[in-house]
């Protein structure tokens, strides 16, 4: 361990001593970082979606409105059964016109849900 | 689907194993039970394999598994509260080990599953924390005022303002000067962003940019022009000096900067381990 001391480190604030906005951290923990496919119990195509939602919010938040996607809001965007493929197309379409690079939920190595 | 649950009605109590990031597995953690986490508090273990250590929390299936988390995942405050815990747990690590941070909600059925996971991934897991080693990621964002920035572009473009015209002309040429003063907003905006980033990126070893954040997200009346990650030497101030000058020659332009960070290094991870 180092010898680092620790006392005026503070890691996730910004310069002026306030905490991380949450924009800020949601915008690395659920965009960043190693994805890994886990274990079987948990499907990653949630978290997915909310990285999509995220993208929308942080990249084009009115033009997400206008599309009539509300963060947090809308449980049918979060729910899963038989549309969930035309969700997922409408989303990619989404994407494309609000001018977002194509995130990884489209490759399928993310999304096992069987082990 | 068949769920592991109807194979193994024991499964539904059994803890699930959340992985925060990994570490190489010499790491001594201090008090733990100080420790937040996405469980219990205190709840965070080194899973060591080899000379690798996942940071992982035992969490219960009840909040974990894949119908609980389905819906939990609908509750603002449950995924600010978890997602904050995450990040927490990585800062708390940063200061003392490299770490390679993971994406949130990472989990694992048994401690054992996790431990097969490091052994499988070990290489490059490992040559993940060398390149990491000592750095840590800083975010940088730059802010502009339109309206100052337009003040700042009239004196470039005054000579194309029309005086004394009246009618349809007038009207016609104020619009396109209005227009030309927008790109040239937009032309000055653009070129600031790469004087900023080329200053910034003298100072780090790799970078990124992200989206830029909107006005709502930012909470900030001012527009971000920039929004951008750079992974630099922990020890280091260049980033600071760098930024500090640039504060200094553009602040009088009404551009405005936040540094963010140290953060552990999510965008100068590989997003998926082959």
């Amino acid at each position: 361990m180092s010898s680092r001391d620790l006392t005026n480190y503070r890691p996730g604030e910004l310069d002026n001593g306030q905490p991380a906005q949450l924009a800020d951290v949601l915008e690395r923990v659920l965009d960043k970082g190693i994805v890994i496919a886990g274990d079987i119990q948990v499907n990653l195509l949630d978290i997915e979606l909310l990285t999509i939602k995220l993208r929308l919010l942080i990249a084009s938040a009115d033009k997400a409105k206008e599309m009539g996607i509300d963060w947090w809001e809308g449980d049918a965007f979060l729910s899963r059964g038989a549309g969930q493929e035309a969700l997922e197309q409408r989303l990619r379409r989404l994407e494309r016109e609000a001018g977002i690079e194509a995130p990884e939920v489209e490759q399928r190595a993310g999304r096992r849900s069987e082990g | 689907m068949i769920s592991a649950l109807e194979i193994d009605p024991e499964a539904k109590t059994r803890p699930l194993w959340y992985v925060y990031g990994v570490v190489p597995g010499d790491l001594i953690p201090g008090d733990e039970s100080e420790w937040p986490s996405v469980g219990r508090a205190g709840d965070v273990e080194l899973v060591r394999e080899g000379a690798l250590a996942a940071l992982a929390s035992p969490v219960a299936p009840s909040e974990f598994d894949q119908p609980s988390l389905e819906s939990r995942l609908r509750e603002a405050s449950w995924l600010e509260e978890k997602i904050r815990a995450h990040e927490q747990v990585l800062e708390l690590v940063l200061g003392h080990s490299p770490v390679v941070p993971f994406r949130f909600c990472t989990v694992y059925r048994s401690r054992e599953a996790l431990r097969a996971f490091l052994s499988e991934h070990r290489s490059e897991l490992e040559a993940t924390l060398e390149r990491i080693s000592g750095k840590v990621e800083r975010g940088v964002k730059a802010f502009a005022d339109r309206n100052r920035l337009a003040q700042a572009t009239m004196a470039t473009t005054e000579d194309s303002v029309v005086e004394g015209r009246s009618g349809g002309r007038a009207y016609l040429e104020g619009r396109l000067a209005e227009q030309r003063n927008k790109e040239e907003i937009e032309r000055m905006a653009m070129e600031l962003v790469e004087k900023v980033h080329a200053r910034l990126d003298q100072e780090a070893e790799e970078s990124t940019f992200l989206p830029p954040q909107t006005r709502d997200v930012s909470g900030r009346p001012d527009d971000m022009l920039m929004n951008a990650a750079y992974l630099v030497e922990a020890e280091s101030p260049g980033l600071e000096h760098a930024l500090a000058d640039l504060r200094r020659d553009l602040g009088p332009l009404g551009i405005a900067f936040e540094l963010t960070g140290p953060w552990p290094p999510y965008n100068f991870v590989p997003g998926e381990l082959a």
